[in-house]
């Protein structure tokens, strides 16, 4: 028996769609700059502040977190995990990785759904 | 067919090095899945979101409670502290190694979960978020922005440093609508 899903509605969160809309969020603001103390804060809050309205023009029903580390490529290491106590089926995360020659960005997206 | 498809997914399962088990007599893995009412606890090493815990469950439609606050509001000061407790007991006197380190994140995440589930807010969602880096004078940024109700959703953080290392902890906690 299969299940009908109707397109309009669809179940969890789209992870793929997340990531392309980050990564291109983090391409327009920091490709082809090279790390600057002076800027970083600009960039961690444009990535954050763009990516957060891009994701809302989606139009779906969820509160959204973003966290956006940027780091300079210093041949140190930076370990990161997270855990959520929340629903599966409805919620969901996604996580961009984008990197240049003098930076480690790592964006967080994690997206909990309202039930209207 | 059914002893072929059962061992395709413990392959499956084995590839994306995840340690939730399918719960069959045959298999031999470490059993690992916690039932605590309706929870289903798994601990997974995968970067991607592991999405077979999905298809298995069909969503919840869940009844209306004409509700319209949380009754008991989230204490951020409680979790502040727990947090402050975790990160220091944990990593007092440790020195900053990849190996230990990778696992020390994943560890602080779960446990720090777990005390905060312990305080049983009703109605709150969670998402703590572990960083733990090595202190070499480099610089690094990390900044968040949240899309939420700010009456009911908060969030509680908590910096930690030694002589090698340093360990940021945030817990956000989202209402339940």
């Amino acid at each position: 028996m299969e299940e009908y899903q109707p397109h309009h509605e669809e179940i969890g969160f789209n992870a793929d769609e997340a990531h392309n809309i980050v990564k291109e969020c983090i391409d327009a603001i920091l490709g082809g700059v090279d790390y600057n103390q002076n800027n970083v804060n600009q960039w961690t809050a444009a990535i954050v502040e763009q990516s957060l309205t891009h994701l809302v023009k989606l139009g779906k029903t969820y509160k959204l977190l973003v966290t956006c580390a940027v780091m300079q490529k210093s041949g140190s290491g930076l370990h990161t995990a997270s855990s959520c106590f929340w629903d599966t089926t409805s919620d969901g995360t996604c996580t961009v990785r984008w990197e240049n020659q003098t930076m480690n960005c790592i964006v967080n997206v994690f997206a909990i759904a309202i039930i209207l | 067919m059914s002893e072929v498809t059962k061992d395709k997914a413990s392959r499956l399962l084995k590839k994306r090095g995840s340690m939730s088990s399918v719960s069959s007599p045959d298999i031999k893995m470490k059993e690992i899945r916690i039932r605590a009412k309706d929870s289903v606890s798994t601990v997974s090493y995968v970067d991607e979101p592991s999405h077979h815990d999905d298809a298995s469950r069909p969503a919840v439609h869940m009844e209306n409670t004409y509700q319209l606050g949380p009754g008991k509001c989230f204490p951020v000061d409680a979790v502040n502290h727990i947090l402050k407790d975790v990160l220091t007991n944990y990593l007092q006197e440790e020195k900053y190694e990849p190996d230990l380190c990778r696992q020390m994140t994943k560890t602080i995440a779960e446990v720090v979960k777990a005390r905060v589930k312990d305080l049983l807010i009703p109605r709150y969602k969670l998402v703590v978020i572990i960083h733990i880096g090595q202190l070499n004078n480099q610089s690094l940024h990390i900044g968040s922005r949240c899309l939420w109700d700010d009456a009911n959703d908060t969030f509680a953080s908590f910096v930690f440093r030694n002589t090698s290392l340093f360990a940021l902890a945030t817990v956000y906690a989202v209402y339940l609508e």
